[in-house]
Order: C-alpha cells, then structure tokens, then sequence
C-alpha cells in the first residue's frame, strides 16, 4: 500500500481485482471492462473515451468499489467524471430539467432539522407521510432532485443553483434519501450533521425492534459504501441483535439488487435486471424483505412472493409513529 | 562462410547454451543484459513477443465459427501486467471464455495458425506467466457459475473460471466452504490447481490441488476431455500443478466440507527457529486445524494457530499450547521493549515495528468479521489485509519450497537475503501435507522431490512503500533467493515466466526433457501458455 494521501487516481491501480468482486455489472456481465480494475486499467492504457463508453454508461453507481480499493482509488468519483464527458441522454436530462424547474418555485423552509426524501420517495406519498412522521422533521421543500440526476447522469450543475441549494441547508440536521445526493451533501457541507435515511430509520427503537431474524434486510449501497468504515459497524450491530440476514457479501459490502444503470430514475433507459435481485435471494429463506430504498421494493416483489417492506413500514400504526 | 555451415555453427552454439529451439513466428532469444541471470546458462527472463504473423487470417476464421476476439487497449490494456508488475506484454487479442466448446474452437484454430494463446485466471502470478507476449489472452473469469453442489458427497462442481471468493459466497448460502485455497479472495479455481493454493490449513488438508477430484479439460489441439485418477489419469496429473502447459481446465469437481468460523490464537516469537520448529512441531502432532507463520521482518515472528471446533482448541490448549515458546501479545510486547532499550541505535527498527503492529492488527480484529470472539470468512480478513498492507503495483514474492528438515535452513538463508535486498519484509511460512498417491501429481512442480509427508514453504516478500526499485534489483533479489532453493535441492512455487530459467537447474534435464517430449506430442505448435516453462 502506498502511504500518501487518498484517494487517489486510476493510475495506482494495482489490478489486484478486489473491485470485481462487489461489482454488480461486472457480475451481470463477466467481462473485465465492465469493472472499476477494466476502467482504471484501459486508463493506463491510453483507451479512448469512447471505448469505455458502454461501461461506464453501465454502472450502476452502487459505490461498491470504493470501500474494497486497497489502493484508496475513489472509483465511482472517477467513474462520475467520466460520465460528465459523454454526451448526454436527452431524456435524462429532460428528466433533469424538470425537477430543477420544480425546485425553483420551492418555498424557503423554516429553522430546523430537514428530510431530503429524493424522487422515489416522492413518488409514494403515504410512505413519505409515513417517514416525515417517523422521523419527526419536515420534509424539504427544494429536496436538491435535480442534482442528485445531474449526478447520476454526468448532467452539469449550474453554480447558482447548488449554491442556492446549500444555502438552504447549511448548518441544519440533514436526512438524505439519495445516496449519491447524501455523498455528495458530505463534501459539499462538511460541518453538516448528515444521516442516511436508513441509518436514521434504523436507529428508530418502532423500527429497530421489529426487525425479525427472518427478515432479509436490504440496505441501501450507495449511501452505506459513501461512509462505509462508520457505517458497517451500525449495521453489523442491527444485524448481530435481529438475527436477521442482509444483502451483505462476504466483504461485508451491500449489494444491490440491480445490475443496471440509473436504478433509481425510472425510466425508458432502465433495463430491469432481475438476475441481481435473484441472486441476492438465492438459497434464502426469508419471511419478509425490508428495503431502505423505496426505488428497490418493486424489483424485489417481482422476484419473491414474500411480502415486501419499506423499512418506514415496519412501524405499522399511527400510535407507534408518534411515540417514535 | 556458406550458409550451411554458419546455422549448424548457430545451432551448436545455441546447443551448448541450452538456448530452446525459437519456435516459428517469434522474436529469437532477447538479446538485452545477457548476465541479468548470473550463474545460469543464459536464457531470456521476459519471453519473446509473437510477431503477429497471420493474425487476421486468424481471427477472420475464429469470426466465422462464431468466435469473437477483442482487440484496442480498453479490452487488452487490463491484461499488461500480472500481479508482479514486472513483466509487461500486450496480447493482440481477448477471448473472455463463456464456454468450453468455445475454448475448443480457439484453441484448434490456434493450432492450425500457430497463434499463442495465454490462459488467465485471476492474473496473481508475479513472474509474468499469466501475461501474453502477443496472441490470445483467454480470459478464464467469464466461466465463473457454480454447476452443482452436492452436500451428500461433499463436493462442487464448478466452471473453472470462478474466483475461489465467488464460490465460497455461494457455498456459504447452503453452510457449505470449500477446504483450502490461496489466502487471496481473486485467484481462480482453475489457475490455482494448476500451481498448488496453499491456506492456513494446507498442513491438514493439503493444497488445493489435492481437492480437485475430476476435471474438464480442453487439451491444446482442442479436444474436450473429463479427466480423473480413474479416468484419462495421464491428462489428470499433467493438469493438476501442470502450470496450464497441457489443457485449459474449464470445469472442476472440488471437495467440500461443512462451514465452521474458528478460533484464532496468536503466539509471538523473536526467532524464526523456534517458531518454525514449534510449527512443525504442531502440525506433526495434528494439533491444529490452521498453523502458519507471518513476521514482520525477522524481529515479529507471528505464530499462528486456529481450531475448527471447541474439543479441537481445548485438546490443543490441554496438550500443545504449553510446549509452544511463543508469547502471548503482552508478554511479547515487554520483551521485544527490552531488546530495544538495550539497543538504542537499533530504534529505527523498533518504531517501524510499531507503526506496522498499529497497522495491521487491527485489520485481524476487525468487528463485522467476528462473531462470538470466531473469526468468519478468514480469507476475506486476510486477503484484505494483504492486499492492504502489503500490496502495491509491484508484488516481488519467491519463494523457497522444501522437504520439512531442509525448512528452518532455506528460512534463515532466505531471511538473510531479504535483510541485504531491503529495509522491510515480511516472511509467511506454512506446511503442506503431501498425499502420497498423489506422488504422480506432483512431479515437477512446487512439491520438492524429496518431501515426504509435509513439504514446506516460505515466501519471502519485500515492503516496497514508496520506494523506487529497478527491474534488475528486484531480479537479483529473486535470484538469491533461488540460488538457496538450487543449492538444497529444494522447489519453488513460482518457477516459471521470468525464473524459468532454474527450472532445469533444480529438476535435472531428464525430468524436463520428459516433460518437453510430453508437451510436444500434446501441443505440436507449442502455443499453449509456451513461455510459462519450456
Ligand atoms: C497478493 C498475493 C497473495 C497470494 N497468496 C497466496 C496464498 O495464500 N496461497 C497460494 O497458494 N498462492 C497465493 N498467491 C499466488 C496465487 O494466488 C496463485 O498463484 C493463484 O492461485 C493463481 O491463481 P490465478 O487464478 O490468479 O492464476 P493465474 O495467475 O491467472 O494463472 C496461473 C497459471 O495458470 C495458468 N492458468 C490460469 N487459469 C487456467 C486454467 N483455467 N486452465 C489452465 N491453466 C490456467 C496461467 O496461464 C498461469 O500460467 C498469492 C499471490 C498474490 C499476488
Ligand atoms: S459503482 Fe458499483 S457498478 Fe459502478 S463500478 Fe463501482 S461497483 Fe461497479
Ligand atoms: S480494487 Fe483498486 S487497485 Fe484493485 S483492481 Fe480495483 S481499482 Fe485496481
């Protein structure tokens, strides 16, 4: 290992292919240049953006990669960069377009702790009452949706428009929905008191209890391998008192439950990808499935017939939520 | 000078040099630094790369049967180096397997136009053997599903391809592993039983070699071939520790065995001798499930000990234990305080000690891998931290492989090596119960010809941090550690690529003249993996 300051770039990559191993579209695929190594390799190697188009328009952006590297390469950034240079979808961007004009119009919020729930809670509203509730804070009106998409889709983020977006948030107790919009939320505001909004659920005693030990537990992977050193001890600690099992490798890292790219945006690019999700659940039994991430629940009711919770649902009645 | 006379002239020079015939459409003998290997009949440390020669006819006719190979640097650029880093070379294309038949297809075609065709697994070789100097790299990692796992017979089927990491994900779900393989979660099913895989429990269960019960095989001229010690058992011992010079392994039938977390126990010891003899000691007596060594430098000799089952740990702890010589971790600490305060001048050493203890420590401890004070998934803990602590882009490991009575001479010798090449290292010792019916598996290869019983092996790994070395320091290096292995006739694990040239040193040219003969017959254009060993 080398000792100076992480993270680095592609060039320390050592080909030691421990990033292969946790990569979802490296298992979809099982092709090395689907792979952070076939990235960072092809990058020694002089390749042209072009050539690394189809893997990088592939990623999921799960993060997976970032924790395994032992040579402390932020991958899913370098992956994210790249992205920025190719040409953009119009569709995503569209999409892109159409939650920045949304948050525009948004209202200042008042003092206090927010909820940035992100686009697939949003699109549930009982379950987004249902977490407000929970979690006894309000939900941002400018919940920064836009950005997350620029994000995931390599999509330019006007200056003026973050800039109004964190001053907003500067200073406050911060749940965030979005994984990739949370990891970036750290940097942006490094005094900020952040949480993901399965680690805050978790932490909920209406929420926590009622995991049951024949549950499979899926934890959200972006925001979980965004803080992964802090966060795989909140979760070994979840998983060590409910017995339960989670979508955690060997490596302890999550997996997802999908294999292709902009999981969360729902649509027309998204190609459903069911094998991942099987795969998760291959040679388990579990009486229920508990997801963090809203987005995740359809994949998975299409792949078991075990009923299948958001992790706010757990907390069945009203009574339970206000004494949350 | 007539032209007859001038290439008989040639050929007798290259004779008396031991220099191999070059085979058609090489490069001849690479002409650079020809002492770079002092004391050894000369012969090229990084092989010739293919010219290219009817590579579109090739590839043109592999496209017809439906076989497609990648070509531009972001499908070969990931293939330039192996684990090592140090010897470097470009494939003109990819093959990422899918099938066995599909390997059949390249490999006949390979023949027929005499293109080299390099196999890799997970590429953790460091002497370049997984590397292709031009022709095809057949990438082994797209054949990586698991076919069958049978918990009555205690065994997998598996494609050949797979990471021994993916297969125990797998076996885990049904509370099932795999018996013993390289404490390194990326190397592959089908590489490792061609090169041995040696765990922490090797000197119970033997290398991972030992576990493969049957294989498909594609031989070089593209036949598809199940092989056993009762089925084509000729082809089966030149596969198994076969260094992928005689088939293509593309299915494994494996032993498997129940999955148990165990207990690790540590004793600490300031000399190589009494530790390695403690470890002989224990795995002679059967008094562990796991044993190996792991220092830093020579100053923190770590002896490692873990148990399967509570009744194995409380007999070892009722017999064994006390006979050891190690420390406990405090006990070890006090002692190693007063040698350094004895010797001040030596505090550079006492602080990397510690820098290093602070390090990688607690990389072993670590919660998520714990439950009920047992370890789980031992190879992730260790992979990690080896990767972690002792990885780099440059990864120079030789290695000494010995009979048990030759061991603590090649350790002593070896660690007199690394302290002359560089400032730190590290030493991982282990045994390997040898299995007397499998005598025919293991000739030429790194079970040395005189073991018996257990063999064992010592790899001798230089910290590279952030320093600078030369290709030709790090070669040196590796020569010194060899010439120990020639001198007591012992074997190394990693004999072949740029160290080739000690194979026949240690083997005798009648074994490795058998063997050519051997390879000739089953691979008459030379192109399977033909820089590997001959
Ligand atoms: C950091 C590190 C740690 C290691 N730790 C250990 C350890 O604890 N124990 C241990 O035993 N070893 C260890 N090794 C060595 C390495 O793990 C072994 O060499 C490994 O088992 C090789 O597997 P592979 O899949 O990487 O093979 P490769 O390196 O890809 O190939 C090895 C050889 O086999 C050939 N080959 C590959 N696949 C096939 C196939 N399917 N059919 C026929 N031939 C094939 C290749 O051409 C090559 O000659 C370590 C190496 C490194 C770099
Ligand atoms: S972010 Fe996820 S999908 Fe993308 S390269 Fe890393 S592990 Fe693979
Ligand atoms: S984990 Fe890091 S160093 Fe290893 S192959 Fe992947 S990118 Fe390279």
């Amino acid at each position: 290992m080398y000792s100076s300051a992480h993270p680095r770039a592609y060039s320390a990559c050592s080909g030691c292919s421990l990033c292969r191993l946790v990569c979802p579209m490296w298992r979809a695929r099982r092709d090395p240049c689907y792979s952070p190594e076939g990235i960072a390799k092809a990058r020694q190697s002089g390749a042209a953006l072009a050539e690394l188009a189809p893997a990088l328009e592939a990623c999921t952006l799960c993060g997976a990669c970032d924790p395994v590297c032992p040579e402390d390469i932020a991958l899913s950034a370098m992956i994210m960069a790249l992205r920025r240079e190719l040409p953009p979808h119009p569709e995503l961007v569209a999409l892109q377009v159409g939650y920045r004009q949304a948050a525009e119009s948004a209202a200042a919020d008042p003092a206090g702790a927010l909820l940035l729930p992100g686009a697939a809670m949003r699109a549930d509203p009982a379950l987004h009452e249902k977490v407000t509730a929970l979690l006894g804070i309000r939900a941002a009106q400018d919940d920064g949706a836009d950005i997350a998409v620029a994000l995931e889709i390599g999509g330019q983020i006007a200056p003026q428009r973050l800039r109004r977006f964190l001053d907003g948030l500067d200073g406050r107790g911060l749940v965030v929905g979005d994984g990739l919009l949370l990891a970036a939320l750290r940097r942006w505001l490094p005094a900020a008191r952040l949480q993901g909004l399965g680690e805050a659920l978790g932490n909920l005693n209406a929420i926590r209890r009622r995991i049951a030990s024949a549950d499979f537990y899926v934890i959200e992977a972006r925001a979980y391998h965004a803080d992964h050193e802090r966060l795989v001890a909140h979760y070994d600690a979840l998983r060590k008192e409910s017995g339960c099992a989670m979508n955690l490798d060997l490596q302890r890292i999550a997996m997802p439950p999908h294999a292709s790219a902009y999981p969360g945006l729902r649509i027309g690019s998204a190609r459903e990808d069911l094998a991942q999700a099987r795969w998760l659940l291959q040679g388990r039994n579990p009486a229920r499935i508990v997801v963090e991430n809203a987005a995740e629940r359809e994949v998975f009711r299409r792949v078991a017939d075990v009923p299948v919770l958001h992790l706010a649902e757990l907390a069945a009645s009203n009574e339970e939520i206000h004494h949350a | 000078m007539p032209g007859g006379v001038s290439s008989r002239l040639i050929s007798d020079w290259a004779s008396a040099l031991k220099i191999p015939p070059v085979e058609p459409g090489t490069v001849g003998p690479c002409p650079v630094a020809p002492d770079a290997l002092q004391g050894i009949v000369r012969q090229q440390t990084n092989a010739a790369r293919w010219n290219g020669a009817g590579w579109r006819e090739f590839v043109a006719e592999l496209g017809a049967a439906g076989v497609a190979l990648a070509e531009g640097a972001a499908a070969t650029g990931i293939y330039a180096t192996d684990a090592g880093g140090t010897a470097y070379g470009l494939p003109h294309g990819v093959l990422v397997a899918r099938s066995a038949a599909q390997v059949a297809a390249l490999l006949m075609a390979a023949q027929a136009h005499r293109v080299p065709v390099t196999v890799r697994g997970g590429g953790l070789t460091t002497e370049g053997e997984s590397v292709a100097y031009g022709g095809v790299l057949l990438d082994m990692t797209g054949m990586g599903r698991v076919l069958a796992i049978d918990a009555e017979a205690m065994t997998v089927r598996t494609e050949a391809g797979i990471y021994w990491h993916d297969l125990a994900e797998e076996l885990r779900r049904a509370g099932l592993d795999y018996l013993s393989a390289p404490l390194n979660m990326t190397s592959s099913v089908g590489g490792t039983l061609g090169v041995g895989g040696i765990d922490v429990n090797s000197a119970r269960l033997g290398c991972s070699a030992d576990q493969a019960i049957s294989l498909q095989v594609v031989t070089p001229t593209g036949e598809i071939v199940e092989c056993s010690d009762s089925e084509n058992a000729d082809l089966f011992q030149r596969v198994i520790l076969g260094y992928g010079q005689f088939g293509v392994i593309t299915e494994a039938t494996l032993k498997i065995r129940p999955y148990t977390p165990l207990s690790m126990h540590y004793y600490y010891y300031s000399t190589l001798r009494e530790a390695i003899e403690d470890l002989q000691m224990l795995d002679a007596n059967d008094a562990s499930d796991y044993s190996g060594i792991l220092t830093i430098m020579d100053c923190a000799v770590n002896l490692l000990v873990a148990f399967d089952s509570s009744e194995r740990e409380a007999a070892f702890k009722a017999t064994w234990e006390k006979r050891l010589r190690g420390h406990g971790e405090f006990g070890f600490a006090l002692c190693v305080a007063g040698h350094y305060a004895m010797r001040p001048w030596k505090l550079g050493e006492a602080l990397y000690l510690l820098k290093r203890k602070q390090a990688v420590f607690p990389e072993f401890r670590r919660a998520e891998f714990h439950r009920d004070g047992r370890m789980e998934d031992r190879t992730v803990v260790f992979s990690r931290a080896v990767w972690k602590h002792w990885g780099s882009r440059n990864m120079v490991i030789p290695d000494l492989a010995t009979s048990a009575d030759k061991f603590i001479e090649a350790v002593e010798r070896g660690n007199a090596v690394c302290r002359k090449f560089f400032p730190h290292y590290t030493l991982y010792c282990v045994g390997i119960k040898l299995r007397a019916e499998h005598k025919p598996h293991y000739e030429m290869s790194c079970v040395p010809p005189d073991a018996a019983g257990w063999a064992y092996g010592c790899e001798f790994e230089p910290m590279i941090e952030d320093a600078v070395y030369s290709r030709d320091h790090f070669q040196s290096f590796k020569n010194a550690i060899y010439d120990i292995g020639v001198d007591l006739g012992a074997s190394y694990y990693r004999f072949g690529g740029m160290m080739k040239g000690y194979i026949r040193r240690v083997f005798g040219d009648a074994l490795v003249d058998r063997h050519l003969a051997m390879k000739r017959r089953a691979d008459p254009a030379m192109i399977l993996n033909r820089d590997v060993i001959f």
